[in-house]
């Protein structure tokens, strides 16, 4: 085959189809308070959620590794990024935190994907009226 | 002793489908994935190097069709004997139910072919009394049901006792309202005057909002051939990038370990552009189109990143194929293209879909 050749040759078709091979899976949870004027930092909000791990799984738990990728302190929004194997437990610890710094709290998870690509595009959140 | 195995590593089935090919292979299949997504919510495109979009990208972006909002209308009016006259059988009206949610309420979608999908609670659909099917997606008890007709068959014409069963069970059994979307081909709009007339109904453009980034890492992507990139590294990063995540973090950073995909290089300023709206696969088009010919001028950075997704509650989607809501309803495909006309398409879907073809 002559260089001419390769070079005019358009590229050849490929299809790779991965089943469950997102490494990650992503959530985007919402932090809701009784009292609703508390504000927490990022770094307060992580170390609370590790506290939930820990309550539920013991130490072991706790060093489940996950990333609190955004956060916004006005709607205590986050965006966390966990591996998939790790995303029950994370979930779980979640749903059972129940109390923060003596005041009854909630965790929303609004949406959950092993595509943070798919946080971004979620058409609930179209507003029309 | 019983044995209990619980798998806490287990999650729901997703499915991501890579194809590699280039626009001018004559078999590639483009133009028919786009086409498969009919209800588009949101398109995203990212453009490196580019501070301000050429007027011809500009055009584009605010010139995707708009659409129609009607509130509370009865669903057996798509049944309407001069509405499928003068638009369903002209085949051009893309529909779909407004703040339904498929894992909930019931959901409707009118596709560009006549076909009509109700996606059913158990309740409704006994009801309603049309012939349908349990949903594939049910789970131990069929508590979902769909009722897929297609309106430009003879069974289903006017007068016929197919059309009079479903007319009949929207009408008087089952009385199914939503909120409603619908758009139209351009030159088609004054068939709808008439539907439109008799409820609350406003138009609406598409949201088309754009913001600039500096300074931004970015895995180097140079050509198709030479891709290094993982498919989910790099889908994780056009959706930091959507989403305003810094990849800027340290391995010893305590919040995040977020980081860009290697090879990595920085481009200096970079443009992001999203249109949200119900958005036709025909304006997705000829946005590629556009997209391709800014991409054969002289550029810094010789690729371009479109991300469209589907509508998590459409009843349908990759096709006319079923589409639910387990965990998430994703439904987006991501195409990256380069300046020698080859790409990377990447579908993703979640664990209540069929595979993209």
């Amino acid at each position: 085959m002559s260089p001419t050749d390769k070079k005019d040759k358009p590229a050849v078709y490929q299809r790779v189809v991965l089943k469950n091979a997102s490494p990650y899976h992503y959530m985007k949870v919402c932090l809701v308070l009784e009292d609703e004027s508390t504000r927490l930092s990022a770094v307060d909000l992580k170390q609370f959620i590790i506290s939930g791990l820990k309550s539920l799984y013991g130490e072991v738990g706790a060093a489940l590794t996950f990333d609190l990728l955004k956060y916004d302190e006005d709607t205590l929004t986050a965006f966390l990024r966990v591996y998939s194997r790790g995303l029950v437990k994370l979930w779980s610890s979640l749903t059972l935190l129940g109390s923060y710094q003596n005041q009854a709290c909630a965790f929303r998870v609004l949406q959950v994907s092993p595509f943070l690509l798919a946080l971004t595009g979620n058409s609930r959140e179209l507003q029309l009226d | 002793m019983v044995k209990m195995s619980v798998d806490l590593d287990q999650t729901p089935r997703s499915l991501l489908v890579c194809d590699r090919s280039s626009f001018l292979n004559e078999k590639n299949r483009i133009s028919s994935q786009v086409e498969q997504l009919h209800f588009n919510y949101k398109v995203s495109v990212l453009l490196p190097e580019c501070s301000s979009a050429p007027s011809h990208l500009d055009a584009v972006f605010n010139s995707f069709n708009s659409f129609y909002l009607i509130r509370n209308m009865p669903i057996y009016e798509l049944l309407d004997k001069h509405f499928l006259k003068t638009a369903v059988y002209q085949g051009s009206v893309y529909g779909v139910s407004y703040r339904t949610r498929i894992d909930e309420d019931n959901c409707v979608a009118l596709m560009p072919n006549g076909q009509l999908s109700l996606s059913l609670d158990k309740d409704s659909f006994e009801l309603l009394g049309a012939e349908g099917k349990p949903s594939r997606f049910n789970h131990r008890t069929t508590c979902r049901y769909v009722v897929c007709v297609d309106l430009t068959d003879s069974s289903m014409a006017p007068g016929g006792r197919g059309y009079q069963r479903l007319l009949t069970g929207l009408r008087s059994r089952l009385q199914l309202k939503t909120d409603f979307l619908l758009s139209h081909h351009p030159g088609g709009g004054a068939s709808l005057q008439a539907l439109l007339s008799r409820y609350d109904w406003s138009e609406h453009r598409p949201d088309v909002s754009s913001h600039t980034l500096t300074d931004l890492s970015c895995p180097a992507l140079r050509s198709c051939d030479l891709q290094s990139c993982d498919p989910h590294s790099l889908l994780e990063w056009i959706g930091a990038v959507d989403a305003h995540i810094s990849c800027e973090n340290s391995s010893s950073s305590f919040l995040s370990s977020l980081v860009c995909p290697e090879p990595k290089t920085t481009v200096s300023r970079a443009l992001s552009v999203s249109i949200c709206g119900l958005l036709l696969p025909q304006d997705v088009h000829r946005l590629i189109q556009q997209i391709r010919y800014y991409l054969e001028q002289p550029r810094l950075e010789s690729w371009v990143s479109l991300t469209v997704h589907g509508f998590v509650d459409s009843p349908v989607s990759w096709g006319g194929n079923e589409h639910g809501v387990l965990r998430g309803g994703e439904n987006f495909y991501s195409l990256l293209m380069f300046h020698d006309h080859t790409y990377q398409l990447h579908l993703a879907t979640g664990a209540h879909d069929t595979c993209p073809l």
